[in-house]
């Protein structure tokens, strides 16, 4: 079989064939990732991860029906299951597309590249989508290498298991490869079509924005939107606002049509599944046939200087020259460099939509809710989360090259380095969080409780800025990392380790806490003396330490065995 | 005064700069020359402080560099051989951000940043990001970056890489100018011509090693060769250059 593959590749075009690993390379933004030409690496955690979660899933699966015996319940505990399965493929697909944003599109480095070469530009249209075709498809087959076999087999429909399994197995497969197309085909007619119709530069701009944007909606959808996988809701007339419009609901119908278990009346969300696949894949491939055949020449043609923005240059000031120097290097860097800032939403976003599907309930009634474990925890996982990803984001560089002027012009002691990386990090993450669980009280009470709280998350997050700052001896965005930092493997768990061990218990001994005067006084006083302490021991250690710019790998201890 | 004494630089073993002494006197210009792969650079970075030395010492002002790095790096001015900046600043964020970081009072460097991208003809691109800049724009940035603390000490790499000629000639001049009020230039370039008419000595570097380091005029006289070009050729260069270009054209002919 291999060597069948191998002579089946070998008949492919040579050029083809070159392009396709180059771009294959190229689909995830290595730096965004802050994996170094691991492709491999990056894919296998990436693949893992995905498999843990199709094993868990089928765990769920199995355990629901087991546990719902009669019809009716199993019916929607089915259909809750199919329905979250589908959401997270779609999640799990838009999250790689925004990863992979321009990915399908030559970019400027591309055209100036190969137009000069003798290549057809349909040989670089077909290595690009090949080399995106490739990952996606990994990221569907791992994703439900188990959940997508014990699915259609515990929950085929009607007449009997085996028939139904039969029948639903090539079903549900083909409702997961027609949904992720749907959003990946979407996300691409999107692009393609904004860089047709906007000057470059505009669309360039009006990008990074689109990528957020996609990334936000994908995850407030997938968090906030209400589950309705019962026949009851789904005819409830004030469902079908959100039956029309949400694409998981009308894949979920899809999987439902083609396995013969949707009752007439909801056909139509089937029909919406088919109408937005053929509209989706009509827009990419005319998006992208235009962009092959106009925007390459476009992109050739167009300006290499750039008027910047006129009129208004305003400079805030964050402390001495130094701490505004970094904070503001930070914030720029954070704001146009494009891995940077998908990676800070890769952290952000899951959190947050996590922490406001959390707070769906008490923010949906109009009168003020009491101070609730949900509001505790989602705001605490709000401030870690923008703190360690701010802190690792830092460690990402945006240009190795530019370093040589901040090392030579490093007149003062390393301890106010540390300080202005603080400062960044407190304007950069803590503030806009603190400022973001304010708004939120506002619809908490009693009013002392939501003071108590603010003021926790403050000391909080500052808390956590001090332990961020533990040997990082380095200015924001400048040093050089080692390959294979990124562990997904080891985000994913910490998040569940975070979420499970630190932020529940904290958050009930907190509410525990906010109508006893004396553990309230206890709580800010330790959160005050443990910042205190981590101040001191940071600055003291700052004073004998070196900035550095480039990461020094651990020494390797090798002994060759020969004594006995 | 910059003084170089026995100074060498090995990677991994192998020598780049191989005990090189020379002074650089104030009020002075002096040419810093070699083939590439010669030790130009490398030299340079020794004397920023970017890279450290196998050996041998530097001397400002009769102390060494090391003994007070930071009032050491305070008084100099450096451009690089290649433009490397932060491309995702604009002109003038970038500058500010160079004297933020080297201290200078916010209005004066803000006067002084003005003025010179005004000078240097980039005051209508300020604001807009250097990634789109010309080569020739981000070595005037760099050049505005280096002089705008006013430094005693001036290094500048190939500082006219990318300069169009009305540019090329300001600089000439201004560094002229710069040496007549005392500064320390130190200047390495591969553009003979410029070298010839502009620094007062050159020191010669081959293979790591130094093989002249006097006035033009005396290098003159005492080679008997009328020209820095000649000079160069008879010191630094190995090949003949006419039978090389030859090789090169068989080559892709054949």
């Amino acid at each position: 079989m291999p060597e069948l593959m191998e002579k089946l590749i070998a008949r492919l075009p040579l050029d083809f064939r070159v392009l396709y690993s180059q771009f294959l390379m190229r689909v995830i933004d290595l730096e965004t990732l802050s994996i170094q030409a691991d492709v491999v690496g990056f894919l296998g955690q990436f693949a893992g991860v995905l498999f843990m979660l199709s094993l868990l899933h089928s765990l769920v699966t199995y355990i629901g029906y087991l546990t719902f015996s009669v019809p009716a319940e199993r019916l929607a505990w089915g259909w809750h299951m199919e329905h979250y399965l589908i959401a997270t493929m779609m999640l799990v697909i838009g999250t790689f597309t925004v990863v992979s944003w321009d990915a399908t599109f030559p970019d400027r480095r591309d055209v100036m590249i190969l137009s000069p070469l003798p290549v057809a530009p349909r040989t670089i249209l077909l290595a690009k989508i090949s080399a995106s075709a490739a990952v996606m498809g990994l990221a569907i087959l791992t994703l439900n290498a188990a959940s997508g076999l014990i699915l259609p087999a515990l929950l085929g429909a009607q007449p009997g298991p085996a028939w139904g399994f039969f029948q639903s197995f090539p079903a549900w497969w083909f409702t997961l490869i027609a949904a992720s197309a749907f959003l990946y085909f979407s996300i691409l007619t999107i692009q393609g079509f904004t860089a047709l119709l906007l000057p470059r530069r505009i669309f360039l701009r009006l990008s990074a924005f689109l990528q957020l944007a996609a990334f936000g909606l994908f995850l407030g959808v997938y968090f906030v939107q209400p589950s309705l996988t019962d026949p009851v809701s789904m005819a409830d007339p004030a469902s079908q606002w959100i039956l029309a419009s949400s694409p998981s609901y009308w894949f979920f119908a899809l999987f439902n049509r083609l396995n013969g278990s949707l009752p007439a009346q909801f056909a139509w969300i089937a029909t919406r599944a088919w109408i937005g696949l053929g509209v989706a894949v009509l827009g990419a491939a005319s998006s992208l046939l235009l962009c092959y055949l106009h925007t390459m020449k476009k992109t050739v043609e167009e300006p290499d200087l750039v008027p910047g923005a006129g009129g208004f240059h305003w400079t805030p000031s964050f402390g001495n020259s130094l701490q505004t120097a970094i904070a503001l290097f930070s914030i720029r860097s954070l704001a146009r460099s494009r891995q940077h800032r998908v990676a800070f939403a890769f952290y952000l976003a899951f959190v947050f939509g996590l922490a406001f599907s959390l707070l769906r309930g008490e923010l949906a009634t109009p009168a003020p809710a009491p101070v609730s474990m949900d509001f505790l925890i989602s705001t605490f996982l709000m401030m870690f989360f923008a703190v360690a990803g701010l802190r690792t984001v830092f460690s990402l560089p945006i240009s190795l090259t530019a370093n040589w002027v901040l090392r030579t012009t490093q007149l003062r002691p390393s301890e106010n380095y540390v300080a202005a990386t603080r400062r960044s990090l407190l304007v950069l993450a803590v503030v806009p969080v603190w400022l973001m669980a304010l708004g939120l009280s506002l619809r908490f009470r009693p009013i002392q409780h939501v003071a108590i709280h603010l003021a926790i998350l403050a000391l909080l997050g500052w808390l956590l800025v001090e332990i961020c700052l533990i040997g990082f001896y380095k200015v924001p965005f400048t040093c050089s990392y080692l390959p294979g930092k990124a562990n997904i493997q080891l985000i994913f768990w910490g998040f569940v380790i975070v979420m499970i061990a630190f932020v529940i218990p904290c958050a009930e001994f907190e509410l525990s806490a906010l109508g006893v005067p004396f553990k309230v006084v206890f709580m800010l006083c330790f959160l005050g003396a443990a910042v205190w302490a981590l101040w001191i021991l940071n600055g003291y250690r700052a004073e004998s330490a070196v900035i550095y710019f480039e990461e020094i790998p651990d020494q390797v201890i090798t002994t060759l065995g020969l004594t006995t | 005064m910059l003084e170089l004494h026995n100074v060498s630089k090995r990677f991994s073993g192998i020598p780049a700069v191989d005990d090189v002494s020379f002074c650089a006197r104030p009020g002075e210009v002096t040419g810093y020359l070699g083939p590439n792969g010669s030790g130009k650079s490398t030299t340079m970075k020794m004397i920023t402080g970017l890279i450290e030395k196998s050996a041998g010492h530097i001397f400002f002002e009769g102390k060494p560099i090391e003994g007070n790095l930071i009032a050491y790096k305070r008084r100099m001015g450096y451009v690089p051989e290649e433009p490397y900046l932060y491309t995702h600043l604009s002109g003038t964020e970038y500058l500010t951000m160079v004297a933020q970081l080297r201290d200078l009072p916010a209005k004066q460097s803000s006067e002084r940043i003005d003025g010179m991208l005004r000078l240097f003809s980039l005051h209508g691109d300020r604001h807009a990001s250097i990634s789109g800049y010309s080569k020739g724009m981000r070595q005037k940035v760099l050049l505005i970056a280096a002089l705008m603390h006013n430094p005693q000490l001036i290094l500048l790499d190939e500082p006219f890489s990318g300069l169009d000629v009305a540019s090329s000639l300001v600089l000439r001049s201004l560094i002229q100018e710069l040496a007549r009020r005392g500064k320390v230039v130190l200047f390495s370039s591969h553009e003979l011509d410029t070298v010839e008419r502009i620094c007062n000595r050159v020191v010669i570097l081959h293979h790591g090693k130094l093989v002249a380091d006097d006035s033009i005029e005396r290098l003159r006289s005492l080679m008997e060769l009328p020209t820095l070009e000649q000079i160069f050729s008879q010191l630094a260069v190995e090949q003949d250059t006419d039978s090389m270009a030859r090789q090169i054209a068989n080559l892709i002919h054949a």
